[in-house]
């Protein structure tokens, strides 16, 4: 059988876009490309229920979020643990920096910063670096900007574990960088 | 003396948490007033908040960044040939 004319245009017109929007959110190219074909069968299911209100684009985006949150909730480990060991080696019993880990001034302007294709590839880097269920968290954050209220939904984590996961995920992540990028 | 200040103006791990929380949601009044006195006293801290302001951009930049340079024309191929066979 044939398929509907406009899913055939589509799949030539958005396949490209929303495979770069995958492979951002996955770092997987494979798997990219499962969630894209993913997304055109969903699409196939339910086009006759697609009425135009939206542009097909962002019907489509909507598709493929889904299924990379889909992605995401599957991968990680419920129940998501929050151990207070990671922090005891940033932090001393009274809550205090402990001295070598203090955030050095990093002397770089924001904007050379978020230009630099290096420091780009660092912060992927570490971003690889951290506990899954943790790295699993901050990208969630980061996929359509989502708030922490939602994050929380999908994830069926409590707002409290969500900031402290965070946080953690964080802190780690900012001095990974910090090794990694000033101190070559 | 230590515990007192920490109790009044929170420890610095506090702080960080805080400083991450406020990112992700909204601080009642007297988290935000602690947090502001933590800062003025604390330049860890301050550094923190204004590096991980920068992760954060960072992070949501790299997202929207340039489409990917590849031949994706075997993959649509592959793409209409699936969908022919779901139908």
């Amino acid at each position: 059988m044939t398929v509907d004319n406009r899913l055939s245009k589509w799949v030539e017109t958005y396949t490209l876009e929303l495979y770069s929007w995958a492979y951002h959110k996955v770092s997987d190219s494979e798997l990219a490309k499962d969630l894209v074909q993913d997304t055109f069968l969903a699409a196939t299911e339910k086009v006759d229920g697609f009425k135009g209100e939206s542009s097909p684009k962002t019907w489509l985006f909507s598709i493929l979020n889904h299924k990379i949150i889909d992605h995401y909730r599957r991968k990680i480990n419920q129940p998501v643990s929050i151990d207070n060991q990671s922090l005891s080696t940033f932090f001393d019993e009274g809550g205090s920096w402990i001295s070598d880990k203090k955030p050095k001034n990093w002397h770089e302007d924001e904007l050379n910063l978020l230009d630099d294709i290096d420091f780009q590839k660092i912060l992927q880097k570490c971003m690889d670096a951290l506990p899954e269920n943790w790295n699993v968290c901050v990208k969630l954050k980061y996929l359509n900007e989502k708030s922490g209220e939602e994050i929380c939904q999908e994830l069926g984590i409590a707002p409290t574990n969500l900031w402290q996961i965070i946080h953690r995920a964080k802190v780690q992540l900012r001095e990974c960088v910090e090794n990694k990028w000033f101190k070559n | 003396m230590k515990n007192l200040m920490n109790i009044l103006f929170l420890s610095c791990l506090k702080a960080t948490e805080l400083i991450e929380k406020k990112l992700l949601f909204k601080l009642s009044f007297s988290e935000r007033v602690r947090l502001k006195m933590h800062k003025a006293m604390c330049d860890a801290c301050t550094m923190y908040e204004k590096q991980s302001n920068v992760l954060d951009k960072a992070l949501s930049d790299s997202e929207h960044k340039d489409e990917i340079a590849i031949d994706l024309s075997d993959f649509k191929k592959e793409i209409i040939t699936k969908l022919e066979k779901s139908k």
